[in-house]
């Protein structure tokens, strides 16, 4: 290599070397540069919007089961039945923190916006169980299905009362045909509660997931 | 096994640049065989990151797969998030609004710079400058405050759908990514005084690995990988997508301006330059953005029609395309994607046959790979 | 030493019966425990400063969570490396494994004896300083390979060869450097050299500006010394994102410890030359240091030698956290074709120069017209 290459070689390399530490040297001198946010002191400031942990509000939850079925790695898990109104009850509702990845999914799918992602970020745990929110307590289950069984029970006796208030309201022209009639009604009435709680518990899993689902479709395809 | 018998007979060693490596840019495990300092066979093991999301896209309906493109390449997520919204939407031929494909190239475009950001850091970093890194993760913090303000989220963002995208940008977005690129664009000048002229930068980097235009089109290398070796085609000029012919730029390519035309040094200053570039379109769709809805309307429980679509998108690291064939049901029936790093990792081998360790960490560098979209 | 401890016992009427050879030893353990002090503190104190340093030219913070603003963090730190468990591999040679950083630092350490602090704060001012200097930090070759061997690990083992060729290779232009210093003073102890640069010429009678050649090789020096002590750009042998730590990777606790405050050793030891050599050592300008009482003299010629030396120190972390790499190719090319030859030319420049010119320098020759 020639001379001249050579010292172009030298000169070169002190040249870019004396611009890079310029630089480098503004920084070392400038305060303003510390882009450091010092945590957990200084927070950042969550905008709104941000997918932060899952919180549902179970007053306003329907039980669509929605949020279960659109989940990618089924983190969320319910139980409901179906009360005296022929709405579905939540019995319980857990999310499972740890798996879920905060797609967002979910809360844009829930059509009472009852589940909604809040701005929490922190939830450092020491056991894997500990990241399972259970938005009603396991504990609490068993009452709740008992109050609406017994509820459901109550509804189907008035339901049945009525019945046959309004069977004995029917003018009775021949005491034989209407004994006869009241007593088929009465038979009904009879049967009817006893039927009903059942078939509305082993439904339970499915009606309603049809039921919403079909209504859905059916707005979306118009 | 001795192999120069002439003056100083050697032996052959094998190390292993393992799985666990500062400079493999993930769970890469490249079995080097050299000779003293040269490496006469580097052959990659790729494998480490398999998480099979190819077969989850089987199990899983089109709306719900979206956020597993996310972890495809973590680093350009919105870029694969647009790919499988694509392609989704030429099966189905579904209308997307003009603000959405809007919407779409503005965060396309932030993440190809964000993307670029890490290639050029993190390829410092493994040449030893350490400052250059945290430069660039301090301009990547802000491009992730701007998705955080947009979608919630700084780095799956899941913000494509089938149709569109998930939300309009809330009030003060576009201001703010305004206010970004004016911050940014002169922040490329300084990276390029610190370290991409320096001399001893250039010594690294200039005439290692050279790849030949015809040896890199044959082997399939697409992307910055390609450009660099002064083969001129960008998806979005060639085949554009989206709303691509209305932006105006530049497609960058290597120029062999400190060595020959295909060494590291130009697949670097490509990327340099594409930053540049994005800078360039993000401005135009921020100024020419139209008003309208977000999101075509698609049924909750979408069934496409059957048959097959393939679709190609210029992603940061190389052209990601997906092929999908639809039954008709709810769940793809495979989907199967071709990403820019796995098809870079053919040319590995040859090219690092005869150079130096340390010039093997500058190769890797410079094909920026990353290994989720190697391994999927 | 021995003055010193003739004087001692002559003060101290208890120690008339030790013999003097006693004294004398006990007095250097002494000395040399003050130093080891010293050192140790400065290397503790130089790798938060090096972090500091990182984390202003990084735009972020360095350590600043241990004590204000961080300044314990070493003493964490050296409590953490001390509390680590001693892990030697499995099939390491253990006797080398072990000895490897006591050469290190010994090489580092040992070195400490002939800077000259003060006015009177020499250790040992041996007539042949920078000699012994140049040869006592070879050692750390010798440690660094048997670090690379011993380690039964081919990444530490192409550390070490990596690191023995750089330092041996080094070791000719930080030397060729070093002899204008000597060669203007006349002799190779430091504290000559360092008078030498004193007197009323004040900031100009540095061997900075003595002549061209000198300002040259202060650079020449400086980037060798840079080499010397495994810094970057010439930080191949601890290359962190290729080799993954290079010759230490197998080390844990106190013996990696050992190696890292012996890389801070090194860089006092070069700053303390540069500072010795061109930069005037302990004299502060327009000033003669000696006519003050002992004590003060002392104390004022340590305070301008550290000022000078930590800056150094600071100018080398600079270049440290703003330039890549080399290349282990790149730094032998460097070496053998760049700095040796320029080095020669520079000593045969200086040489000429002194004989032209009858051991003047510029400022001198100035000085001299205007009487």
């Amino acid at each position: 290599m020639g001379l001249k290459a050579y010292l172009n070689d030298i000169v070169e390399a002190v040249v870019t070397t004396a611009k890079g530490m310029r630089i480098t040297a503004r920084y070392g001198v400038d305060p303003k540069e510390e882009v450091t946010l010092q945590y957990p002191e200084e927070r950042w400031e969550i905008p709104k919007g941000y997918r932060g942990f899952l919180h549902n509000d179970i007053k306003t939850c329907t039980a669509c089961n929605m949020c279960v079925k659109v989940c990618p790695i089924d983190c969320i898990s319910l139980e409901s039945v179906r009360g005296a109104d022929k709405k579905m009850v939540l019995c319980s509702y857990d999310i499972n923190i740890g798996r879920c990845m905060y797609c967002g999914l979910c809360v844009e799918v829930c059509p009472v916006n009852s589940l909604l992602h809040t701005s929490g970020y922190e939830m450092a745990s020491v056991a894997r169980g500990e990241l399972i929110l259970h938005f009603i307590a396991a504990e609490d289950a068993p009452g709740i299905k008992a109050r609406v069984a017994r509820q459901v029970a109550e509804a189907a006796v008035k339901a049945a009362a009525q019945a046959a208030a309004k069977a004995a309201e029917v003018p009775s022209s021949g005491t034989a045909e209407a004994a006869k009639v009241a007593e088929a009604a009465k038979a009904e009435a009879a049967k009817a509660p006893v039927v009903e709680p059942k078939a509305a518990m082993e439904e339970a899993p499915q009606a309603p997931v049809s039921e919403p689902t079909v209504a859905k479709e059916g707005e979306k395809k118009e | 096994m001795t192999i120069r018998t002439d003056a100083l007979p050697t032996q052959e060693m094998t190390i292993n640049m393992g799985p666990q490596h500062p400079s493999t840019h993930g769970v890469l495990r490249v079995i080097l065989t050299t000779d003293g300092e040269v490496v006469t066979r580097a052959v990659p093991d790729m494998g480490y990151l398999h998480r099979g999301l190819e077969k989850i896209g089987e199990r899983v309906t089109y709306a719900q797969y979206m956020p597993f493109t996310d972890r495809l390449d973590y680093l350009a997520a919105m870029n694969c998030n647009c790919a499988w919204a694509w392609t989704v939407e030429k099966l189905a031929k579904i209308e997307v609004p003009a603000r959405a494909e809007y919407l779409r190239v503005i965060v396309c475009e932030l993440n190809r710079i964000s993307s670029h950001l890490i290639a050029f850091g993190s390829y410092t970093a493994d040449m030893g400058a350490f400052t250059p890194f945290l430069y660039a993760i301090r301009e990547r913090e802000r491009v992730n405050d701007l998705f955080e303000m947009l979608c919630g989220n700084r780095l799956t963002y899941n913000y494509a759908r089938v149709g569109g995208v998930s939300g309009d940008a809330p009030p003060g977005f576009l201001e703010k990514t305004k206010e970004f690129l004016d911050y940014f664009e002169p922040k490329l000048d300084e990276y390029n005084n610190l370290i991409s002229y320096n001399k001893i930068f250039v010594h690294r980097l200039a005439n290692v690995a050279v790849i030949p235009a015809e040896e890199a089109v044959a082997y399939g290398l697409t992307g910055p990988n390609l450009r660099g070796s002064g083969v001129p085609f960008d998806l979005r000029k060639d085949e554009p997508y989206s709303v691509y012919p209305k932006f105006d730029f530049k497609v960058c390519v290597g120029t062999g301006e400190r060595g020959t035309l295909g060494d590291c040094f130009d697949r670097y200053m490509v990327r340099i330059n594409e930053m540049r570039e994005s800078v360039k379109i993000v401005r135009q769709a921020v100024a020419q953005i139209p008003d309208g809805p977000v999101r075509a309307k698609v049924p909750r429980l979408f069934k496409p029609p059957v048959g097959e679509a393939y679709f190609r998108s210029e992603c940061p690291r190389g052209e990601t395309g997906i092929y999908l064939i639809s039954d008709g049901t709810v769940n793809p029936l495979r989907l199967k994607i071709r990403t820019g790093s796995f098809v870079t990792m053919n040319i590995f081998e040859k090219v690092t046959r005869g150079l130096m360790i340390a010039d093997v960490v500058a190769v890797i560098g410079s094909f920026d790979i990353i290994l989720p979209e190697i391994d999927r | 030493m021995e003055t010193l401890a003739i004087s001692l016992v002559n003060a101290v009427p208890l120690l008339a019966g030790v013999p003097l050879w006693t004294v004398t030893l006990l007095l250097m353990v002494a000395v040399a425990a003050v130093i080891l002090v010293f050192a140790l503190t400065f290397e503790g104190v130089g790798s938060l400063v090096l972090r500091k340093v990182a984390g202003d030219i990084q735009a972020r913070i360095g350590p600043n969570r241990v004590g204000p603003n961080g300044m314990l963090q070493f003493l964490a730190d050296g409590v953490k490396l001390v509390l680590k468990e001693d892990i030697i591999p499995a099939n390491a040679d253990r006797l080398l494994f072990k000895l490897a950083p006591y050469f290190v630092f010994v090489g580092s350490f040992a070195a400490f004896v002939v800077v000259p602090f003060g006015v009177g704060l020499i250790a040992a001012d041996l007539n042949i300083g920078i000699y012994y200097v140049m040869a006592v930090t070879s050692l750390v070759v010798i440690g660094v390979l048997l670090a690379g061997w011993a380690s039964n690990n081919k990444w530490a083992l192409l550390g070490g060869m990596r690191a023995a060729a750089q330092i041996v290779s080094y070791e000719i232009p930080v030397g060729m450097a070093l002899i204008p210093a000597v060669l203007i003073a006349g002799s190779l102890s430091l504290q000559d050299i360092v008078r030498s640069q004193g007197g009323l010429l004040g900031i100009f009678g540095w061997n900075l500006f003595h002549n061209p050649f000198t300002f040259f090789s202060f650079f020449l020096y400086f980037t060798a010394a840079q080499a010397e002590t495994n810094q970057t750009p010439f930080d191949l042998p601890e290359a962190e994102s290729e080799l993954v730590s290079g010759y230490n990777v197998e080390y844990s606790g106190i013996r990696f410890g050992l190696f890292f405050l012996a890389e801070f050793g090194d860089m006092f030891i070069v700053a303390a030359l540069l500072t010795a050599c061109f930069l005037g050592g302990w004299n502060v300008p327009f000033f003669h240091v000696g006519t003050l009482p002992w004590i003060w003299g002392n104390l004022l010629s340590l305070g301008v030698f550290l000022t000078k030396a930590f800056a150094m120190v600071l100018i080398m972390m600079w270049v440290r956290w703003t330039l890549p790499r080399l290349r282990v190719d790149q730094l032998m090319r460097m070496s053998w074709k760049y700095l040796v030859p320029l080095t020669f030319v520079n000593l045969l420049g200086v040489s000429l120069w002194l004989l032209v010119f009858r051991g003047k320098g510029i400022p001198g020759m100035i000085a001299s017209l205007f009487g």
